[in-house]
This record gives C-alpha cells, structure tokens and sequence, in this order.
C-alpha cells in the first residue's frame, strides 16, 4: 500500500503542476466540471 | 472486510486526484482577470468603463455570454445575458435545487448589494442589479431568453423562484 499511496501523492502533485502552468489544462479540467455540474443541476 | 476497507481506500485516494485538478483550476481562476467558464474569476480589471448615455443593448442578444462582477464580493461569473424592450436582463436557474443553490450565490449576493461590474466585449459597464419576480414584462422576458438560449425559462419558472431573475440598470 505505500507505494500505492506515493503514487497517488505523485500524481496529485503533477496533476497541481500541470493544471497550474500547463497551457489548456485548466481549462479542460473546468470544461469537464462545468459538464458534469450541468448534468447534476438538471 | 479487510479488502472492503482497502478496496474504499483506493477509491478515495483515486477520487482525490480529479478533486485536486477542480480546486486547483477553481483557486488559479481566482487570481485571474475575469472568469473562464463555470469558476468564479477576480475582478474584471482590464477594459474601458463605459461613460455617456445608455447604450442601445440590442448588441448582447448576438453575444452567448458576458462577464459580470458583483462589488461584494469582488468575485466575477460567466452569464448568459438577453436584452428585451431596452433592458438588459441576467437570471440564475435552478434555483429551487439543492445543487443549484449551492452552486449559485451571486444571486443572494446580488440581492443584498446589486451593485455590479459588466465586461462585454472587452468594455465594462456599471449596473445595478434589480430583482424582478412578478409582472406582465416576464411573458416578454422568458420568450426573448428562450429564443436565445436553449433554455426552458418561463413566466412560472421566475415567479415560483426557480429562475431569479435581475434587471441591469443603470447606477
């Protein structure tokens, strides 16, 4: 389990890095919320 | 039992990366000149303010959204927007779901200080934000949001409070 578990840790940090300085990737993070928050609303 | 506990484990530790990657974007659009699409954007700081008279609002009805900026608090939204007889108007739907009332508190923020920044096409006008609820311009209203939006807004959705809707006018 722990290197299950610093594997998710690693992950967790590219995926912050990623969204933070990686052109697009916000965006297509908060396109993919935007769908599922639409689909719950309604 | 042991493997059932472990088995929710991964699961929450796999639930926690694509919860990261929101809040991470939700928190970066904070700090940002505006909104992008759902998260709540900083203050719209760029752009002209608009000065001089009333400008003929027939513009927005080809424009899919504005940006708007509620002055408490300072944060910014992404809204669809729809002129009708000369007003501009903007509303929030499902406003009578649990979803819906979590997701949208500018409207109860508007309604307590209505003073609000609008950025379209890249020039920002003072308004006010009005509610209305009731009234014979809501048939007028709902048939020009629905012809532009698909969307399902009617005079019974606004007066039951499902969809608040506001008037932008002038300060």
């Amino acid at each position: 389990m722990k290197a299950f578990y610093l594997c998710i840790a690693g992950a967790i940090v590219v995926m912050v890095l990623a969204v933070l300085f990686v052109p697009g990737v916000d965006d297509f993070v908060e396109q993919t919320f935007q769908r599922y928050l639409g689909r719950a609303a309604s | 039992m042991k493997i059932l506990i472990r088995a929710i484990i991964v699961l929450l530790c796999l639930t926690l990366i694509p919860i990261t990657a929101v809040a991470t974007a939700a928190i970066k659009q904070r700090f940002a000149d505006g909104p992008n699409r759902v998260f709540s954007g900083g203050p719209l700081i760029s752009g002209t303010l608009h000065s001089g008279p009333e400008p003929d609002w027939q513009f927005v009805n080809s424009i899919p959204t504005i940006e708007m900026q509620l002055q408490v608090p300072s944060t910014s939204r992404r809204i669809w927007t729809v002129e009708h007889a000369g007003k501009l108007y903007v509303w929030s739907g499902y406003m009578n779901s649990q979803v819906g009332r979590l997701w949208k508190q500018w409207p109860a923020q508007a309604q307590e200080n209505g003073n609000a920044v609008f950025r379209i096409d890249g020039i920002r006008y003072e308004r006010f934000l009005q509610r209305i609820d009731s009234g014979e311009a809501l048939d007028g209203i709902a048939a020009a949001i629905t012809a532009k939006y698909p969307s399902q807004t009617t005079r019974a959705t606004i007066e039951s409070g499902n969809v608040w809707l506001f008037e932008a006018r002038p300060r």
